[in-house]
């Protein structure tokens, strides 16, 4: 049999994805050569340009919503795959160790596998509750989200009631875990839908309260402002004159994001898997994108309200500036560009050559050139976190929120779950009374030291 | 519980924070294989004796000792010696055959090993009844199903082994053991040729390979289909210069080797499906 | 109630599946007036299906509650979901076969239930066991019972939601269960008790494991138990809760660490002595509390003396034959026999009957998760639905010994 024709199920599978892409891209370019010959196509970037700039707040918004939004997706994936690992790892097993390196992509084949799943609606569900609740409660943590700042000047918007409307959009989520647990037509997720509401609404008290200290400490609930209120060495985070505070806060956090010791909305032991019982593929996929970026949301605003957000523990002592500034350079900079690779990695290479008699010299040079790349990698890095403070600012903040996340997974490979009456008798009978006492001191000191 | 309260919490904390830097007990099971211990039983082997021949006699008693009949034994007579093949059906060299053939959809040739067609039982049920059911006249069972059937099929020793009680390997062994008792349905037509030395010289070998190659079964075989067997026959010295080949018993007189293929090719029956 | 219940198989009986989920189940008539009253709901009452197809059930045990809001008014287990008629498979094999189909019954402790059948077998045989065989059996079952009591504290730890615990006691079952398998060949269903004796001697491989691991077990136990003995959430939600008192254990005649738990000393280790027991020395723990924490922490001081009961053990082995000598195919005079043992979860017991052929004429197996799970109806109403849990964990059922 003579094959004059390759039939497209002939293909391997990366000749059926790159075949049609490659005449997607061959029209592409057709049809952008044309425009830009006619002119067609400048004169429309023109236009949505200046449109664009005369509209410069809502598109900034926009962009801050969407760069939130593109954002949750990684911090869920990493915290999936920290839950993973950190639980594999304390119960003295490797957990997830196939896919990718070390099994890094374990979260994201999670995520593939959940897209692909059957997206099954129950009999007697009552479908469109059904369908709205995980949008419900995965758009109430992103839009908290935005009022998070991540480094100096780097939040979505800088809101004067920014606490207010933190807690506020979260507490919305529960209107989401109410609203599945009420559709889904289970018991058991009736049960659960229940707990999440009672338990939310118990603790946003006691979490509300608990902040009240660091605002009047502060003067301000811009967020913003409470990380800057904070500046200075790690003797003037909020966790050292509000312990108490803190405790309680981090205490009704834990809650409030469900997680271990007071994840009963979704108790697998008693009543399956809670709200959650009926939902499977990316309905389910929302449910948990939104608990773990509300761990994140919740460990990010334990930063920014006790441990200074963006601000290093303890300030340089010895503050290094650099002086160039790579524009001025301005023909020098060029040719340091096109010589600096050329010498370095040659005399990176210089040694390695003699080292090894047995190598060509192109192979050594090529070792030079990643090495050098390397240092110049490192150099830039360097270079970038001294002088930019919102580089610097955002890896801190990383860093403490993720000891948090840290701290959320290791109680929830220690700890049993809590009871549903132990659990509110903790929130009314002592995280309140607790946080109103913190209160009542706080007002108590101000008055005493600012009279 | 302790007096301080949340110690108790921080000594669990303690542990599972120590036990996150030991090292893992996890075994990485396709890389590490664990090992079995040498007492493990869960391995059917056959023994070997010190000339290297295999013990097992093919005695069934294995067969009727495992609770759940997972043992069965089939064998093919090479060379004077019985030998035996245990393990799943890929491992029995007669039977790797016949299962790629059963996976490829197409008719499987030996029909003691093919999937049970539904059998009418009714008439073996009176028999059986006949017999009260008893094990101990397994024979005559036997003997009647055959009559019934013209061969014994697999479902009609399962259900004998059902009726009486009796274990399958034991009717199956008694089935297979005495001659006359065929586990294969018989077949249409019968092709006989004679291997004397006369007859070859008269052509007779190179008919044989003519009906070999027609057939695709060699001598003593039966088709894929079971229409047509080629068997040994006996001239008797009477082939009056010309080879013996027969029809059914009945001598086809100046056959030549193309004829021959042809009246092979006239018998077979319609091409199995999947054949080109 | 009168009136006459048609059968389920009954063609003209109608089954409907219920319409919606606040129906009553089962679909069908009440059969009695428990089940009438039962399946009755008052306002503001739902029943819950728990099981058997349940992230927390041991096994299928299914359990239906009746509750209101959290609280559990009521509750129906259903048996049945396992019940393999082991009893009846072994009164259609002989001897030897009866012992093997036994093994799946506790599959948590199978040693224990080849044990009970075949010292009854020795009975109507009138066997004398061999002294090391008779080690042998102390060794291997003691052993074993550390294995399960370290899985159950993990399952406890596991229906109160803490996952990591059930891991731990893993890794402790799958040292001892190595070392079992080097002894027996396999990890599971050893089916290592035989009439008269033991499979096989001690070997090399199981003594040099076994030395590792008496070096460190009561070090990694204790370690392990320091995640939940002192942990504040465990205790909050075990201590008080499903109290057994002494007449309520006695009542019910559970037995095991359940009826210890409550204060009362009984071990048929001592109460019946068998075997070489008579000749070690070990404690019976008690404690008096008889809550879900008594029973938790009761199995952890039987750990601790099955550690004990193993060092002597060891130290006294005797040298010998492993096996008496019994005949391939046994036929005992007609007779009757009762054994009984201690297993991890009470008195586990088998009744022969003999009618002189090669085949038991009855063979009934006593299993005291059984008995155990009775306890289950009055202890529950009153309790929060996540309690049901920790209750039923702390009584330890083991659904394939309930439903044979």
């Amino acid at each position: 049999m003579s094959v004059v024709v390759r039939p497209s199920g002939r293909l391997s599978p990366t000749g059926r994805v790159m075949v049609p892409a490659l005449g997607v891209l061959v029209l592409l370019v057709v049809v952008l050569l044309a425009g830009i010959g006619t002119g067609i196509i400048p004169a429309i970037v023109i236009w949505i340009g200046g449109v664009l700039l005369a509209n410069i707040a809502i598109v900034r918004f926009v962009v801050a919503a969407t760069a939130v939004l593109l954002f949750t997706i990684p911090t869920a994936f990493v915290i999936i795959f920290m839950e993973l690992k950190v639980i594999a790892f304390m119960n003295l097993r490797i957990g997830p160790n196939r896919v990718g390196p070390w099994g890094t992509l374990a979260s994201v084949v999670h995520g593939l596998k959940v897209l692909s799943k059957e997206d099954f609606t129950p009999t007697g569900a009552d479908v469109s509750v059904f369908t709205l609740a995980p949008v419900v409660t995965f758009v109430a943590s992103v839009m908290a989200f935005m009022v998070l700042p991540f480094g100096p000047g780097l939040f979505g918007a800088d809101l004067n009631v920014g606490m207010l409307y933190f807690f506020a959009v979260g507490g919305l989520g529960v209107v989401g875990l109410l609203m599945a647990g009420w559709s889904s037509f289970n018991k058991y997720s009736l049960l659960g839908g229940l707990r999440s509401a009672a338990q939310m609404v118990s603790y946003e008290i006691p979490l509300t309260l608990s902040v009240v200290g660091v605002i009047m400490l502060a003067g301000t609930m811009s967020l913003n402002g409470i990380v800057q209120a904070q500046s200075g060495s790690f003797l003037d985070w909020f966790v050292v004159r509000q312990p108490l505070a803190f405790l309680v806060f981090f205490i009704a956090a834990t809650a409030e994001a469900n997680r271990t010791p007071f994840d009963l909305t979704e108790a697998d032991s008693e009543i399956v898997a809670g709200f959650a019982t009926e939902y499977s593929g990316m309905r389910f996929g929302f449910f948990f994108f939104a608990e773990y970026v509300n761990v994140f949301l919740l460990s990010g605003l334990a930063v920014v309200l006790f441990f200074g957000g963006w601000t290093a523990p303890v300030p340089w002592p010895w503050p290094v500036h650099i002086l160039v500034a790579p524009g001025e350079l301005g023909l020098g900079l060029l040719a340091i560009v096109i010589l600096a690779p050329l010498v370095g990695s040659t005399l990176l290479a210089l040694p390695l050559w003699m080292l090894r008699s047995s190598w060509p010299f192109w192979r050594a040079w090529i070792l030079g050139l990643v090495l050098f790349t390397l240092l110049a990698i490192g150099a830039i890095g360097i270079y970038l976190l001294i002088n930019l403070d919102a580089l610097l600012g955002i890896v801190w903040f990383f860093a403490k929120s993720y000891v948090f996340v840290f701290t959320f997974v290791w109680m929830r490979a220690t700890l049993p779950r809590i009871r549903i009456d132990q659990l509110m008798g903790l929130a009314w009978k002592w995280l309140l009374p607790a946080s109103l006492v913190n209160l009542f001191l706080t007002a108590l000191a101000i008055l005493v030291v600012h009279p | 519980m302790s007096f301080v309260p949340g110690l108790g919490i921080v000594k669990g904390m303690t542990l599972t924070l120590r036990r996150f830097f030991q090292p893992k007990v996890t075994v990485q099971y396709p890389e590490q294989v664990a090992p079995i211990p040498p007492r493990h039983r869960g391995r059917l082997q056959l023994l070997y004796d010190e000339w290297g021949a295999l013990k097992c006699e093919t005695c069934f008693q294995c067969a009727m000792a495992c609770p759940i009949e997972c043992i069965d034994m089939g064998g093919t007579d090479t060379k004077d010696r019985f030998h035996v093949h245990w393990g799943p059906p890929e491992q029995y060299a007669e039977r790797r055959e016949e299962l790629a053939l059963r996976r490829s959809g197409r008719p499987v040739p030996d029909p003691a090993f093919a999937s049970f067609s539904p059998l009418d039982t009714s008439d073996l049920d009176r028999l059986l009844e006949a017999e009260e059911y008893d094990p101990a006249r397994m024979l005559p069972i036997l003997e009647q199903t055959q009559a019934l059937y013209g061969y014994i099929p697999v479902a009609a020793i399962k259900h004998i082994a059902n009726a009486t009680g009796a274990w399958y390997a034991e009717v199956y062994g008694t089935a297979s053991f005495y001659g006359q008792l065929h586990l294969e349905p018989p077949t249409r037509h019968t092709i006989g040729i004679c291997r004397c030395p006369a007859c070859s010289l008269f052509g007779g070998g190179a008919i044989r390979t003519a009906l070999e190659q027609a057939l695709g079964v060699p001598l003593g075989g039966t088709t894929l289909d079971g229409f047509v067997s080629l068997e040994p026959d006996d001239c008797h010295g009477e082939n009056g210069g010309a080879p013996w080949v027969t029809l059914d018993g009945a001598r086809q007189p100046g056959i030549t080797a193309a004829g021959a293929a042809q009246l092979a090719r006239s018998l077979a029956g319609p091409a199995p499906a999947g054949r080109a | 109630m009168t009136t006459q219940i048609p059968s389920l198989d009954d063609p003209r009986v109608l089954v409907q599946t219920p319409a919606t989920i606040y129906d009553a189940i089962p679909p069908y008539a009440p059969r009695t007036e428990r089940e009438a009253e039962f399946y009755t709901l008052r306002d503001g009452e739902m029943l819950v299906n728990m099981g058997p197809q349940h992230p927390s059930t041991h096994g299928v045990l299914r359990l239906v509650l009746k509750i209101e809001g959290e609280r559990v008014s009521d509750l129906d287990p259903v048996l049945g979901y396992l019940h393999r008629g082991i009893e009846k498979l072994g009164e259609n094999a002989d001897y030897h076969h009866a012992i093997c189909y036994t093994d799946p019954l506790e599959y948590i402790s199978s040693l224990f239930n080849e044990l009970a059948p075949v010292m009854a077998f020795e009975q109507l045989l009138d066997l004398r066991v061999p002294r090391r065989a008779e080690y042998i059996r102390v060794l291997s079952c003691e052993l074993l019972r550390i294995a399960s009591h370290a899985l159950f504290m993990g399952w406890m730890a596991l229906d109160l939601g803490g996952l990591t615990p059930i891991l731990y006691g893993f890794i402790e079952r799958d040292e001892i269960v190595e070392m079992l398998a080097a002894l027996t060949g396999q990890r599971m269903l050893f089916n290592y008790m035989r009439i008269g004796g033991v499979n096989g001697d001690l070997n090399h491989e199981f003594l040099s494991r076994l030395g590792d691991w008496m070096s460190r077990a009561l070090r990694e136990i204790e370690a392990n138990t320091t995640l939940l003995n002192e942990n504040e959430i465990f205790v909050k939600r075990t201590r008080g809760l499903g109290v057994i008192d002494r007449r309520m254990a006695l009542g019910l005649g559970l037995t095991g660490p359940n009826v210890r738990a409550s204060g009362i000393p009984y071990d048929v280790r001592r109460a019946h002595p068998y075997g070489v027991y008579p000749e070690l020395e070990f404690d019976i723990p008690t404690r008096d509390e008889g809550d879900s924490y008594a029973r938790y922490m009761l199995r952890v001081d039987e750990i601790k003396q099955s550690i004990r009961i193993i060092d002597q053990v060891l130290h006294r082995m005797p040298d010998g034959p492993v096996m008496a000598k019994v005949p391939r195919r046994i036929t005992p005079r007609p007779g009757r026999a009762w054994a009984a043992i201690e297993s991890p979860r009470g008195q586990y017991g088998c009744y022969a009957i003999s009618d002189g052929t090669d085949q038991p004429y009855r063979f009934r197996i006593h299993d005291p998760s059984f008995v155990n799970l009775q306890a289950v109806v009055p202890l529950m109403p009153g309790n929060l639905l996540a309690d049901t849990m920790a209750v039923m964990a702390s009584l330890d059922p083991v659904m394939g010994g309930i439903d044979k």
